[in-house]
């Protein structure tokens, strides 16, 4: 991704979603030509995240590769990865 | 020089000449003639477990395509106006976004730091900054 908006947080990557009630997880891929801030304003308007913890799951996913942006049951997970290729980013499942 | 994309209220006004309105309304084109985009466009969300991405398949159908569809119909028509409501703001930045990644498989860019080699001289580069900017205009916008 490119043109970073803020520094990174000192937050460590916590996976702070991968809980018993929420089996599967969506991942989001690193994409070297999606701009940072689209990926933030992505993942404020689909989640309804802070601008925080939009931009700290961003950084995640361009120097880390990827990140959990959601979690929850099946159906659930699916839907949200739905929306994020819908907005062109590269997502897939996983089990938590 | 004023932004392409500035909030007014509930609208997003524009502020593109008619050859940039002409240049960019290429685009659906060039993403529908893209198909795959070398398999960018070929999302998939279970890409390690065939059996769960055809459920996936059947549960979701071609919603996918018919979104994308609408989107570039609706960038089309946003591009003759002089103001958008947000949804169809919304749908011009995800097209924005497709032409880029569109741009980016033709260019063969596969990783990050390519602005510091790419030529800037070649064309699709820099239609590939030019729509960087009205994406990032687009972002504030909508922010």
């Amino acid at each position: 991704m490119t043109a970073p908006l803020t520094r990174p947080v000192d937050d460590p990557t916590v996976d702070e979603l991968a809980e018993p009630d929420h089996p599967w997880q969506v991942v989001v891929w690193d994409d070297p030509v999606t701009l940072m801030s689209y990926v933030v304003w992505v993942f404020r308007k689909l989640f309804g995240y802070t601008v925080e913890k939009a931009t700290r799951l961003m950084l995640q996913v361009h120097h880390e590769g990827r990140a959990v942006v959601s979690s929850g049951q099946l159906e659930k997970v699916e839907l949200d990865c739905h929306r994020l290729h819908h907005h062109g980013l590269w997502a897939t499942l996983e089990k938590a | 020089m004023s932004e392409p994309f500035e909030r007014d209220g509930d609208f997003i006004l524009i502020s593109l000449s008619d050859a940039e309105r002409v240049a960019i309304a290429g685009l659906a084109e060039v993403i529908e003639a893209a198909g795959g985009a070398d398999g960018r466009f070929e999302y998939q969300a279970h890409p390690e477990d065939p059996a769960a991405e055809r459920q996936y398949h059947e549960l979701v159908g071609d919603d996918l395509a018919a979104l994308r569809a609408a989107d570039r119909r609706t960038f089309l028509e946003a591009l003759g106006a002089e103001s958008l409501e947000i949804e169809q703001a919304e749908a011009l930045m995800r097209v924005v976004g497709e032409a880029r990644i569109v741009l980016a498989a033709r260019l063969g860019i596969e990783e990050d730091g390519w602005e510091e080699t790419a030529s800037i001289e070649d064309p699709e580069v820099e239609m590939l900054h030019y729509l960087g900017d009205l994406q990032e205009s687009l972002v504030e916008a909508l922010s």
